[in-house]
């Protein structure tokens, strides 16, 4: 067992906070303010090869483990949480379905550009009848000749509306339930793929997120991704990834709530010294600095049993469940030791309160993490 | 086609000095990192390298542990890197390491320019590149905030006192460059994980051909205080007065100032 970081994770997570602090750190407030997708920094991102760690430099990425890639996820989400996201659902839920389940033509011509970053992937699994209960999705997809045509409506698509690959998931067997479920490999050029409504977000208002409609969307058969009917083990399998990522996120947002509230609790006096010599102030900074560690450690741990090609759907729940919901706790207890300050735009604080929610409702809500946990446990 | 050779520090990262009430540095957790202008010389000889082809190859002097300066240095492109290193190599005298290596440099490499930072973050002496140039008997160029090679010769800029000034030169030399040269780019991934895979040239104490036992011992290191009296000040002329007086007679500003 080992918790060091070996020298080459050292110099990444340097590497990535030193490319942060210079091209996000400026823009975080303003693409927080205008929803603005940060196109330039994806750029970086991908000339620098983090937009395809994980998978193997044959495919276009860069060949790291799955504990780098987490760790590096903290990191951009301590800047920008939404950025963060981006790349953790371009990178896990968009491009992992088709390394891990794509026949080779598919790797070659979807992952390479995505991986290399050329190309920004989006998941779309849920709609808006059909959100914790995937199988109530309304998506067909009809085989006819040499392929599928896709009806129905995806909503809350993440980098839809900037994607040019998306994996979308349509019931070619309704009759079958949920082994009826089918994925797809779309191409943003297909004219049957519409990007539809945006929305306007309370947070990570930087990642862009958007209804995807489907009329008539001719799908050729050679863009089935895995085999007919593996849609639910797909996308089941592509969340376990993501919420290693999601549970990242958490901890990056988290951390930098930490940070804030150190420098501002030491800055700030009232009656006479510094606020960080209350001791109601200090057990705050306690707590956060003990859940984010033991965050870290349950994501590392996940990400760890993955490299170990060991079962990890459990941990990642725990990971996830844990990250996300401390994660709320403890940006709102960030903003209350800002006081009136940390209520006000513009205050790191603020944002990230904002930010933390959504941990404990995407890939998979904080209820869906304890069904997936409990569901393990009572096999 | 420029044999470059790019000369580095592995050093103390001040941001992670802690200070508290004794007057000592706490050094505990401080991590190390590539000496701030190492990391310019480095992407000078990149960009050469670039540029004019040749090759390029990083060398430090340096403690054992100090592994990961050298994955640093190898991460920003050099193909090779030799990691002169002995546990006493720690806190040298500006003296010895060049003379170290010089020895090195003699013995073992091909060069036709050498690249130091101007001074390390942490001494920011000035002399390793100087001194280096001195023993290998070659031309050196100090100051250095632009580079060019026509042919044999090598155009450089200086940025002195009172203005640039130009200067040519033959190779071999030595050039110590000013962070203004360059912005370093940052290692992307690929690049890191690289690294770990390029040569490194290991040289310990004993194959060097002097006797470089330091003759600098440290024996603490304290931080610098700033006393301040606490003294306030009006606007009234009395106390103007009085400010001028003091300051006189602590002989921060010249007598008849007044
Ligand atoms: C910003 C954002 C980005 C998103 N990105 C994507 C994306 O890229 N791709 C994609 O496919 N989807 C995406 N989603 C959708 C997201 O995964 C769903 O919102 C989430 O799965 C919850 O579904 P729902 O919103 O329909 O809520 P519901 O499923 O309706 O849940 C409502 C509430 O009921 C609870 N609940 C539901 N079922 C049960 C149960 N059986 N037992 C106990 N409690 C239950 C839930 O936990 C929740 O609290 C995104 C959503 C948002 C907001």
């Amino acid at each position: 067992m080992d918790f060091k970081l070996s020298e080459e994770q050292e110099l990444i997570r340097e590497n990535i906070r030193e490319l942060v602090k210079k091209y996000l750190d400026p823009i975080a407030v303003e693409i927080d303010e205008s929803s603005r997708y940060p196109a330039e920094v994806i750029e970086q991102l991908a000339a620098g090869g983090w937009m395809g760690m994980p998978y193997p430099v044959e495919y276009g990425g860069a060949g790291l483990d799955y504990v780098s890639y987490a760790m590096v996820i903290e990191e951009i989400s301590r800047s920008c949480a939404a950025t963060g996201f981006t790349v953790s659902c371009h990178t896990s839920l968009a491009s992992g379905p088709i390394f891990n389940f794509g026949n080779e033509e598919q790797k070659q011509k979807y992952l390479v550009p995505l991986a290399k970053g050329q190309h920004i992937g989006a998941f779309a699994v849920t709609e808006p009848g059909a959100g914790t209960d995937v199988g109530a999705a309304t998506t067909t997809a009809t085989l006819d000749g040499d392929s599928y045509v896709l009806n129905g409506i995806k909503t809350f698509t993440s980098n839809g509306p900037v994607a040019d690959t998306f994996v979308v998931f349509a019931f070619t067997d309704k009759s079958l339930g949920g082994k009826g479920l089918s994925a797809f490999i779309i191409s943003k050029d297909n004219p049957g793929l519409k990007v539809g409504q945006h929305f306007y977000k309370m947070g990570i208002r930087a990642s862009q997120t958007s209804e995807i409609i489907l009329k008539d969307c001719r799908v050729p058969r050679e863009d089935l991704l895995g085999k007919e009917g593996q849609g639910l083990q797909i996308a089941m399998s592509s969340f376990d990834h993501g919420r290693i990522g999601i549970a990242a996120q958490a901890v990056g947002i988290t951390q930098a709530a930490l940070d804030e509230s150190i420098s501002y609790s030491k800055q700030r006096v009232q009656f006479g010294k510094p606020i960080s010599k209350n001791q109601a102030i200090q057990w705050m900074i306690a707590d956060m600095a003990t859940d984010i560690a033991a965050a870290r450690f349950l994501y590392s741990y996940a990400a760890f049993l993955k490299d170990q090609k060991q079962p990890f759907t459990k941990e990642a729940a725990m990971a996830k469940v844990f990250a996300a919901e401390m994660s709320t706790r403890h940006t709102s207890k960030a903003v209350q030791i800002h006081g009136g300050y940390g209520y006000i735009k513009g205050q790191k604080v603020e944002r990230l309160m904002r930010d933390a929610k959504i941990t404990e409702i995407y890939e998979g809500t904080s209820e869906a993490q304890r069904m997936v946990i409990a569901g393990n446990l009572l096999r | 086609m420029p044999r470059i050779i790019a000369c580095y520090k592995w050093v103390v990262d001040e941001a992670y000095i802690r200070t508290d009430s004794s007057p000592e540095l706490d050094l505990e957790y401080a991590d190390k990192k590539m000496s701030d202008y190492d990391r310019n010389a480095i992407e000078a000889a990149m960009q050469l390298h670039e540029k004019y082809g040749g090759s390029v190859a990083a060398i430090t002097v340096g403690h054992p542990d100090d592994t990961k300066g050298v994955k640093d240095a190898l991460s920003r492109g050099p193909e090779k890197a030799y990691f002169i290193n002995d546990p006493s190599f720690e806190n040298l005298e500006p003296a010895q390491t060049a003379a170290i290596l010089a020895d090195v440099v003699t013995a073992k490499t091909e060069y036709d320019l050498i690249i130091c930072g101007e001074g390390s973050s942490d001494l920011y002496a000035q002399q390793v590149g100087p001194r280096l140039a001195e023993l290998l008997d070659i031309p050196c160029v100090t100051m250095v905030s632009k580079i060019e090679l026509a042919g044999e010769q090598l155009i450089a800029e200086r940025k002195v006192d009172d203005g640039i000034e130009t200067v040519s030169l033959s190779l071999p030399a030595l050039l110590t460059v000013l962070p203004d040269i360059n912005s370093p780019r940052i290692p992307g991934l690929r690049d890191t994980l690289a690294a770990s895979k390029k040569p490194v040239i290991e040289i310990v104490k004993d194959e060097l051909s002097g006797d470089f036992t330091p003759c600098l011992q440290v024996l603490a290191s304290f931080k610098a205080n700033m006393e301040r009296n606490g003294q306030k000040l009006s606007d009234e002329a009395a106390d103007i007065a009085l400010l001028l007086d003091t300051l006189q007679s602590k002989g921060i500003i010249a007598r008849g100032v007044k």
